[in-house]
């Protein structure tokens, strides 16, 4: 079985936000991990491999130190990694990003293909369903539990108050929850992360996918920043007059509710 | 030229879905400001008598697309049959709300048009030359992205909660363009076998919008009841403290902290917990934080957003009723 | 059952060159093992490590050292260490060996996000940078001066942690009443990397350190008060290797040595029954065990009573080497055998001298409960209440 596991390297959940001098995400200097959700698609990534035998890609877009990432996943147990890096990719939109990746896929012989149901940075959760449609596959997005039978799939996945099972033909794209078939990301073993270091990693271009520069459909006009959290506020009152303010104050303050 | 203002309207069994009510809100005043029709698109089978719901909510037409095919939502069929009408009628924006479907079916559309997506969004403002901008929280929340486009139609997805919900004016005339669609088999390899909705499930603590959690101050394992109660009527996942744990109350993998799970939920309500610094570590960057503690002085309330100074036990009861009456208007 | 495994002399190269330079020497006598804490207490952790076989499976360059429950078990308390045949440096090798899977980007799940927050923060606890100095508010802490002679270097936790705040402004007022000529540059410092070191990132360990290092050099830092065993072991111990070379000192030895020049003084009689925890970076790792004993010793009133492990033979609280971030279940948590010590003795409070010290013996005598019959105190907050003159 052929799987390619999508591994977007992102900003640490730890890190600071600061704009450079155009007013942009300020990457420099900043801790870059593993998408969490990633780590969880690759972690059922090997797991079918180990299951049904064949290999894993990790493949990613992104700048030079997302080879750091793909090195992750080959120390995790990916059996190659493709990185499609090109300065043309810089302002990239989800449409962007989709093109490039479906580009470097569609080379790729796979049968699954998983992603992560969200990247924890720029959070849009579009890239891998777009992907999906680029690629005239079916897609199956927050899956929570699944299991693979010859050319079919079933799928579990998350609804707004629920879940859904879904039967698909391979080949197909799943984004993974946390979590997913109950599994935790592997550690890898110092054996792994040393084997890591002699397995393939390629870079491809633009140019090199055959690719021209690509126009973004949307274009981000500014950042900011959230308001600093206000210095919280003691409800006062007796214990049922502030029950009720308390509920007021979420509702049409905090809209949360 | 493109024309309108589109809003999914999203049915699940002939009911809409509170975010389309929200989005038809907040739509209409758009509508207003740019001089531009609002437009309710209802897929499904059956659901004609939705048509003056979203009238009353502040539509100027509906398209309304009935088949057994859409009867209820799949990705495939949705898209094949959005991507038609949209086609044809060319609107401006086309608006969903951020629910499971709109998240899932959002993208697949915008990929099918060759179009923007700008998705979770908690703002719209009209803009000259963009037409809508939209604001974006990116980095959990840490930072907001402000994005348009001029390529027509530009999708979004709306985070729910964003909007308030207008009265509805049950006077409002209506034009209805009943629309046909072929649904491509190509877009039917995924099929639905089986939906379970489990009202009673709370969600579960790493992915809750919402949690209540419980700490030394629940003084046993039987008061964790009525977190469950305040927990099942906002939709919440329980936690607790490692106190809570330690004292064999709740099982390990419900710690929330340094050591248990981290979270960021968007409401997080402590309930006779001290703020510990571990405790902290992993729930600090909840977007709203909630205390309830009897010690004025308890750290927890210089990390909360809003904090009630008294005894649980009398407190949580009340918060529970509160919400009650909430959720039900 | 081990299964069998192929020693590998390219692992073994690997293990090397990530620092474990005297894992050679070890004789496999297995004294380490025996005196290891880790036999105190019974669980998964206590099952699964044995620093013999974790050195033995390193030298012979064998997968299996690198599970969680091994490679980051050790609490680097030194019990071992000091006592070894073979000077083996047990610690060294713990610190290599945990680089060769931290090195690579591996930090156990639970980690990671201290390590993200030594990165983007500068502290291990998730503080805002811009809060570091926040506690010094109205404490009219003087800024260090090239005219200071001592910084006052405070550790994280005690910048952040409610709790521990308690023991700064405590040395503080004792510095202060003592009349040292003290600064703190605390808003630009950075965590000393003490721990993160000893869990393998060197990386991160060289970020921090080189951070303090030209900080202190900038200012004409020449002398340097910790309020922590651990920023004074990272001061001495490791910053030399990067050129950081100053005169550090522990808060108890300034504090013992100004009580036994007359400077400072305790004039409030405080009838108590106090023992006293040595931490294992003040106590075996920095040899300071006098100054601590003087001072509470000094204290009009104060009953002293020694635990049954002490000085070079303490037992460790569990809270080096990175295990302040581990969970560990009740009643396989070190800290509840010292707190159990300590109620032997019917000491009503346990002193100890470190903020990490504090957190795991605070969160031991919660857990058991024994909070009525006994105070866990820092030594500066005991020494303060005997400041006071009613
Ligand atoms: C410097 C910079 C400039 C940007 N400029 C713009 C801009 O001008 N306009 C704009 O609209 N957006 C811009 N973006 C955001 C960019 O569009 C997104 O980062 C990108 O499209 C991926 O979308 P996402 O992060 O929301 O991923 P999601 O769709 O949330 O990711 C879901 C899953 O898809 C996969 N995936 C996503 N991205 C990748 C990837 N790169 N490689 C491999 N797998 C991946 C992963 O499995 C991931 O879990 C910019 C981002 C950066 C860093
Ligand atoms: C290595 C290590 C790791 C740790 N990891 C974690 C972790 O992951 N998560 C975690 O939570 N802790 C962790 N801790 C423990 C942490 O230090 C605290 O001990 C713990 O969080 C305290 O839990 P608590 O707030 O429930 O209890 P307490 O601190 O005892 O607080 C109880 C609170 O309840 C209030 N209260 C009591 N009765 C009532 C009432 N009737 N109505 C209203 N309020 C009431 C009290 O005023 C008090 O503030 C860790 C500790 C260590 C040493
Ligand atoms: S005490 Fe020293 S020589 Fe003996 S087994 Fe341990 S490290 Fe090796
Ligand atoms: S340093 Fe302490 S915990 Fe680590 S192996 Fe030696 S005795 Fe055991």
């Amino acid at each position: 079985m052929n799987i390619v596991v999508c591994v977007k390297q992102t900003f640490d959940t730890e890190a600071k936000i600061v704009f450079d001098s155009q007013g942009r995400i300020d990457p420099n200097g900043v801790n870059l991990i593993v998408n969490p959700y990633d780590e969880f698609a690759l972690e059922e990534g090997i797991r079918l491999k180990e299951k049904f035998g064949g290999t894993v890609t990790a493949v990613s877009m992104g700048g030079a130190r997302a080879q750091e990432a793909l090195r992750t996943a080959l120390a995790m147990g990916a059996d190659k990694a493709l990185l499609v890096s090109d300065p043309a990719l810089n302002d990239a939109d989800e449409w962007v990003s989709t093109q490039a990746l479906a580009q470097a896929i569609s080379k790729i012989p796979y049968d699954i293909i998983l992603a992560g149901r969200v990247a924890i940075d720029d959070g849009s959760s579009q890239v891998c369903v777009r992907l999906a449609e680029e690629l005239h596959l079916p897609s199956v997005s927050t899956v929570v539990k699944f299991s693979v039978e010859g050319n079919k799939a079933t799928a579990v996945r998350e609804i707004d108050g629920g879940t859904e099972t879904l039967e698909i033909e391979l080949p197909v794209v799943l984004t993974a929850q946390k979590g997913i078939n109950g599994n935790e990301p592997r550690y890898p073993s110092v054996a792994g992360i040393m084997k890591a270091k002699k397995k393939e990693l390629k870079t491809m271009t633009l140019a090199d996918l055959g690719l021209a520069a690509l126009e973004p459909k949307m274009k981000i006009s500014k950042y900011d920043l959230p308001t600093p959290r206000q210095a919280g506020k003691k409800v006062p009152g007796e214990p049922a007059a502030a029950a009720q303010e308390l509920v007021k104050l979420l509702h049409e303050e905090a809209k949360v509710l | 030229m493109p024309k309108g203002i589109w809003i999914f309207v999203e049915q699940r069994d002939g009911q809409i879905r509170k975010s389309s009510f929200e989005l038809l809100s907040e739509g209409r005043k758009l509508a207003d400001q740019t001089g531009e029709p609002l437009v309710g698109v209802i897929l499904g089978e059956g659901v004609e008598s939705l048509v003056k719901v979203v009238a009353a909510q502040g539509a100027d037409k509906v398209i309304l697309v009935e088949d057994e095919k859409l009867k209820n939502y799949s990705t495939g069929a949705y898209t094949s049959a959005l991507n038609q009408v949209i086609r044809k009628g060319e609107p401006q924006a086309f608006l969903m709300g951020n629910s499971a479907a709109g998240r899932d079916l959002a993208p697949r559309l915008a990929q099918r048009l060759g179009v923007g997506l700008a998705s979770d969004c908690t703002g719209i403002e009209h803009d000259p030359e963009k037409f809508l901008v939209f604001k974006r929280p990116i980095y959990a929340g840490k930072a907001f992205a402000y994005t348009g486009t001029t390529v027509r139609p530009v999708v979004a997805t709306i985070r729910p909660n964003t909007f308030a919900i207008s009265s509805p004016d049950e006077s409002r005339q209506v034009e209805v363009e009943r629309e046909t669609v072929t649904v491509d088999p190509a877009d039917l390899k995924a099929i639905v076998k089986e939906m379970a909705l489990a009202t009673s499930k709370r969600p579960e603590l790493v992915e809750a919008d919402i949690i209540v959690s419980g700490g030394r101050g629940m003084k046993g394992p039987e008061n964790f009841a009525i977190l469950e109660q305040l927990a099942d009527v906002i939709g919440a996942a329980v936690g607790a403290s490692r106190a809570a744990v330690d004292s064999g109350w709740r099982e390990q993998k419900f710690q929330v902290g340094q050591t248990g799970k981290t979270v960021s939920p968007t409401l997080y309500i402590a309930c006779g917990i001290s703020g510990a610094i571990q405790h902290l570590a992993g729930m600090g960057s909840s977007k709203f934080i909630v205390a309830i503690n009897k010690d004025p002085e308890a750290n927890i309330f210089n990390v909360a957003s809003y904090g009630i100074v008294g005894d649980l036990f009398e407190v949580v009861p009340l918060l529970t009723e509160e919400f009650k009456k909430l959720v039900s208007a | 059952m081990d299964e069998i495994k192929n020693v590998s002399l390219e692992m073994k190269d690997y293990i090397a060159s990530s620092g474990a330079e005297t894992l050679s020497w070890c004789m496999q006598c297995g004294l380490c093992t025996n005196l290891c804490p880790w036999r105190l207490v019974p669980g998964e952790v206590s099952e699964n490590f044995n620093i013999r076989k974790m050195q033995r499976l390193g030298q012979l360059g064998l997968e299996g050292f690198e599970e969680e429950n091994i490679l980051f078990a050790c609490v680097t308390c030194g019990m071992c260490q000091i006592n070894c045949p073979r000077k083996v440096e047990i610690i060294d090798n713990v610190r290599s060996m945990r680089n060769t899977t931290v090195g690579a980007g591996f930090l156990p799940p639970h980690l990671r996000p201290i390590a993200g927050s030594l990165h983007a923060n500068g502290n291990p606890w998730s503080g805002e940078r811009e809060k570091r100095a926040a506690w010094q508010n109205g404490l009219d802490i003087p800024a260090f001066t090239e005219d200071t002679e001592y910084l006052l270097f405070v550790c994280c936790t005690s910048c952040y942690d409610t709790r521990s705040k308690k023991i700064a402004t405590s040395i503080v007022r004792l510095l202060k009443a003592a009349g040292v000529n003290f600064g703190v540059l605390t808003a630009e410092e950075n965590c000393c990397g003490e721990s993160i070191r000893k869990l393998g990132d060197e990386e991160l360990f060289q970020k921090l350190a080189q951070g303090n290092i030209d900080l202190f050099k900038r200012k004409g830092v020449k002398k340097i008060i910790t309020t922590s065993p651990h920023c004074l072991y990272a001061f001495k111990k490791d910053y030399p290797e990067l050129g950081g070379e100053f005169e550090v000192m522990h808060y108890s030895e300034v504090l013992a040595q100004l009580v036994k020049e007359g400077k400072l003084s305790f004039p409030q009689e405080l009838a108590r029954k106090v023992t006293f925890h040595d931490p294992c970076y003040l106590g075996r790792h920095n040899q300071v065990f006098d100054p601590p004993r003087e001072l509470i010793q000094s204290i009009p009133g104060v009953e002293f009573v020694e635990l049954d492990r002490s000085r070079n033979k303490s037992l460790c609280c569990a809270g080096g080497g990175g295990r302040i971030w581990a969970e560990v279940p009740m009643g396989e948590r070190f800290g509840e055998l010292r707190i159990t010590g300590a109620v032997e003795k019917q000491a009503d409070t346990l002193v100890t001298a470190c903020p990490y010290c504090i957190i795991m013996l605070d969160d031991a005598c919660a857990g058991l409960e024994k909070g009525d019959v006994l105070q866990v105190m820092e030594m500066s907050e005991l020494l303060c209440t005997a400041l006071d003159t009613k």
